[in-house]
């Protein structure tokens, strides 16, 4: 064990990300405990009705009430139930919103990992652009409200690069929201060259405009959630769905819910059809291609054939159409790299472009891997990507970097100490993590 | 057979009486007749089954299970009184020191006082808030100068390069090695002192050029190459050049002209360099080549006598004039043989020919002369090859990219153009031809034959 540098103090690792939040215990090669972000919430008393229409017309920041009950975990926002909202904390993979940030850390080391907070150091991962007003909020929350022993804070995009067994990487994330390039060298984010865009949602919103808007090989799709479904019958593909909704259920969805559910269906659909081609964009190649099948909740399925490398392609260039009807598109993959590098110091751009790490749930779009080494191969001759073949690894790696960081002998003098922190208050924080 | 049966110490029964014993515990599988010319030593299915030999079980781990007890430590390099726990074997020490703590070594800083940052440490360009900020990002993040760069922010200062920061830092460092007490001795001291060396403008150069580099375009890398291909080019031009003049001059003068700079193989077997040096007037018009000088060694310098001459041959006489190694040897040793680089192609040749290089069967001194010149007119043609080939392909090249400059720049290259491209390779086609042919010539007059040397001539005008 010592061979390896390694010294467990079972300490957990707490991955914060907007889709799902992973914890488990340092050393292991996955995460335990794997719940979603988003969680439902019911506002308990009928006083809280203006609440409630507020969070109707702005479902994105709707935030419970201190009293509201909130359903957290695999049984939580999945679960259909009268009146609840959906409510999430991250907005470009920072925490906005403090409040449930507690409850869905106890609900994962608590309820899925069962142990107890005040017996194991806790590292917990942060964005590389995330506040100093955020990280001390959170110590504070793991040093008062779960009295944890120890904590550290570290960032994602190291956490990437130390995954991949490397010191130094240009780590590419791609994220549920956010995608990111960091430059990491001997462990350290180069700040200047950190750059982040909100890509994901881009696609992720041109996903769901081709789905729902109609095309020549299908009519608008009606993106209800199995939930909302009574019942359906097998039909052809392309034509018409025969289904009917629980009118029990249907009147009494929040629009939060509803678009959550939408949202979850736009994402299988991405997740089993869209793909990225290989050598660039290509009316005939992407024809090519085979067409995928795909069955909506309700019933309607068709083939998708070109439409599904469109999606994936707006993770590399941006239409001229759509760069003209907005002009503060998310910056696509090569920009960011290409801005990245352009803020490094030439010495390190070989050693970066040696050392690429692609990471992220969002990286395993099909194709993506080998559109990216096209794309970078064509502007550096000596570029090497590391991407795990293993899909747990790669949209983990923060989580996976963070187990294999505090696993190590040599880190333990890096924690924070409950005692450090009552002496020195949130200043150690910024002082020992940087 | 009973008494042998009783004396196997692997019968099951030793202790029971001699007789027949065996006989009457039969098993039940086997007939009795081959039973008995057998004897119990035959291997039975019961006693297979019955006693399987399995290999020994490895012995992994010599004295049972290993206790392991979670321990609390304290790691030293912390300056708290945090303990965290871990597993380790029950019978480590204690109180030993953390395992790890050996790894937290410290890089040694430099720091400076009051009294010599005025002294010694004054920069225009720097304030002594300044510097004292770098060296502290500097002790922060242990010298690592990307990041220090990447994180330097002093508020009011000037924005600072990473160059800026490693001179500032280095020269601090020289200055207060220089100026301190040292205690080892001077050549310590220097060393230290070179190794906080630092060259600024040296360093900015360079980044210039790296980024430089870095900005070529697709079109300016395709130029680069171009012209490195050319110069590439024009060097083995050169070379070629040089090489078939000599081999000219060579022809023409004998060995004595030839230049210094170029290996002098023909003195191989014979081994006497003073000979070059002599300027022996009768070498003059003969080739210097290994096979030649070993016809020509056995023609005498001194004047001859006709009458002797022909008493010689008539008598099968070879005078030698000394040269030739002492001793008794085998004419077979001399055979020339390609050389190994183009051995394959002069035997591919010499198939295509129709001439097999093995039949020397007698190697005599006329049929050893004939085989070599043999050989080298088959060098020769390799070589005229060779030549003939490159130049194909380099007016293959010439058009191709002549064919980049027109489609780059339409209409304003006229044909004759490509008459001028061409123009630097065509002597160099001439001369090798002309090498030849005096080759050729001389070969045809020492060849009685004939026949090879107008097939060769015919394979030269096909190439050509």
């Amino acid at each position: 064990m010592v061979q390896y540098g390694g010294d467990e103090v079972s300490a957990l690792v707490v991955d914060i990300g907007s889709s799902t939040l992973r914890a488990g215990y340092a050393g292991d090669d996955s995460p335990k405990a794997i719940i979603p972000t988003s969680y439902g919430f019911v506002p308990l008393s009928r006083d809280s009705d203006v609440s409630m229409a507020e969070a109707g017309t702005e479902p994105e920041t709707a935030s419970p009430k201190e009293e509201s009950k909130l359903y957290i975990g695999q049984h939580g926002p999945s679960v259909w139930r009268e009146d609840m909202q959906i409510g999430n904390p991250m907005n470009e993979g920072l925490i906005t919103d403090f409040k449930p940030i507690p409850s869905l850390i106890r609900h994962a080391l608590k309820d899925v990992l069962h142990c107890k907070p005040e017996d194991h150091p806790i590292l917990v991962t942060e964005p590389a652009w995330n506040t100093s007003l955020n990280r001390e909020r959170m110590a504070e929350i793991m040093f008062e409200e779960f009295q944890v022993p120890a904590f550290y804070i570290a960032n994602t995009g190291v956490l990437n690069a130390f995954a991949a067994g490397k010191g130094s990487a240009l780590v590419i994330d791609i994220g549920h929201s956010t995608s990111s390039v960091t430059p990491v060298v001997d462990g350290f984010v180069l700040r200047k060259g950190l750059v982040h865009s909100a890509l994901p949602q881009l696609v992720h919103a041109h996903a769901k405009h081709t789905l729902i808007t109609a095309s020549h090989n299908h009519p608008p799709i009606q993106l209800f959630s199995h939930q909302l479904i009574a019942n359906k019958t097998p039909v052809e593909p392309g034509t018409p769905p025969r289904f009917t909704l629980r009118d029990d259920r249907f009147s009494k969805t929040t629009p939060s819910l509803a678009s959550y559910y939408e949202n979850r269906e736009v994402e299988e659909w991405v997740q089993s059809v869209a793909g990225v081609l290989d050598q660039g964009w290509n009316d005939q190649a992407a024809s090519q291609r085979p067409a995928r099948h795909y069955e909506f909740p309700t019933g309607f399925n068709t083939y998708f054939g070109p439409e599904r490398f469109q999606v994936g392609e707006l993770f590399f260039a941006h239409s001229r159409d759509l760069v003209a009807s907005n002009p503060h598109l998310p910056r696509t993959v090569p920009a960011l790299i290409s801005q990245a590098l352009a803020a490094c110091d030439p010495d390190m751009r070989q050693v970066l472009m040696g050392n690429v790490v692609l990471a992220g749930g969002g990286s395993l779009f099909a194709g993506l891997g080998e559109r990216l080494n096209n794309e970078l191969v064509r502007n550096f001759p000596h570029v090497k990507i590391h991407a795990p073949g293993n899909p747990t690894e790669r949209r983990y790696g923060g989580w996976l970097g963070g187990s294999i960081l505090a696993s190590l002998g040599t880190f333990h003098q890096l924690w924070i100490s409950k005692e450090e922190w009552q002496e020195h208050g949130k200043p150690i924080v910024a002082q020992r993590c940087k | 057979m009973a008494g042998a049966s009783a004396a196997d110490p692997s019968t099951p029964a030793p202790t029971q009486t001699k007789k027949n014993i065996p006989l009457a515990r039969k098993p039940s599988g086997i007939s009795r007749e081959l039973y008995s010319l057998i004897g119990p030593s035959a291997p039975t299915l019961v006693a297979q089954v019955a006693k399987p030999r399995l290999k020994q079980k490895p012995n992994l781990g010599s004295g049972g299970s290993t206790k392991w007890t979670w321990r609390s430590f304290k790691n030293p390099a912390r300056t708290d009184r945090l303990e965290l726990g871990h597993w380790v074997k029950a019978d480590t020490d204690p109180d030993a020191e953390y395992s790890f703590a050996k790894y937290n070594v410290k890089l040694v800083d430099y720091t400076y006082s009051q009294d010599e940052y005025i002294k010694f440490l004054e920069d225009p360009e720097w304030t002594k808030e300044e510097t004292d900020y770098l060296f502290s990002l500097i002790r922060e993040y242990d010298s690592r100068f990307y990041i220090i760069t990447d994180r330097y922010e002093f508020a009011g200062g000037p924005p600072r390069s990473m160059e800026d920061l490693k001179d500032r830092y280095y020269s601090i460092c020289r200055k207060l090695i220089r100026n301190r007490p040292w205690a080892g001795d001077e050549a310590s001291k220097s060393q230290l002192v070179s190794s906080f060396q630092f060259d600024k403008e040296r360093e900015v150069m360079r980044k210039k050029y790296l980024l430089s580099l870095e900005n070529r375009t697709p079109k300016d890398l395709a130029e680069e190459e171009a012209l490195y291909i050319e110069l590439k080019r024009l060097e083995q031009n050169e070379k070629r050049f040089k090489q078939d003049r000599e081999r000219l001059l060579r022809t023409l003068l004998g060995v004595d002209s030839g230049l210094p700079d170029l290996p002098i193989d023909e003195d191989g077997p014979l081994g006497d360099p003073k000979k070059k040096k002599k300027g022996v007037p009768g070498e003059l018009d003969s080739p210097a080549t290994p096979s030649s000088s070993l016809f020509t060694s056995a023609v005498p310098k001194r004047a001859q006598s006709a009458k002797s001459a022909a008493h010689d041959a008539l008598h099968c006489i070879q005078r030698t004039d000394g040269t030739t190694p002492a001793g008794s040897m085998l004419r077979s040793f001399r055979l020339a043989y390609p050389k190994a680089a183009i051995a394959a192609k002069v035997s591919q040749m010499a198939a295509e020919l129709g001439i097999s290089l093995s039949r020397l069967v007698m190697p005599t001194r006329d049929t050893l002369a004939q085989h070599d010149a043999l050989l080298e007119a088959i060098t020769a043609l390799v070589e005229t090859k060779k030549v003939a080939d490159r130049v194909d392909q380099e007016i293959r090249t010439a058009r191709m990219r002549l064919g980049m400059r027109e489609s780059e720049t339409p209409a304003e290259t006229p044909m004759d153009v490509d008459e001028d491209r061409q123009a630097p390779d065509t002597p160099g086609e001439g001369r090798a031809q002309s090498v030849v042919s005096t080759r050729s010539g001389r070969i045809s007059s020492v060849d009685t034959s004939g026949t090879s040397t107008t097939r060769v001539g015919t394979k030269r005008q096909k190439l050509s």
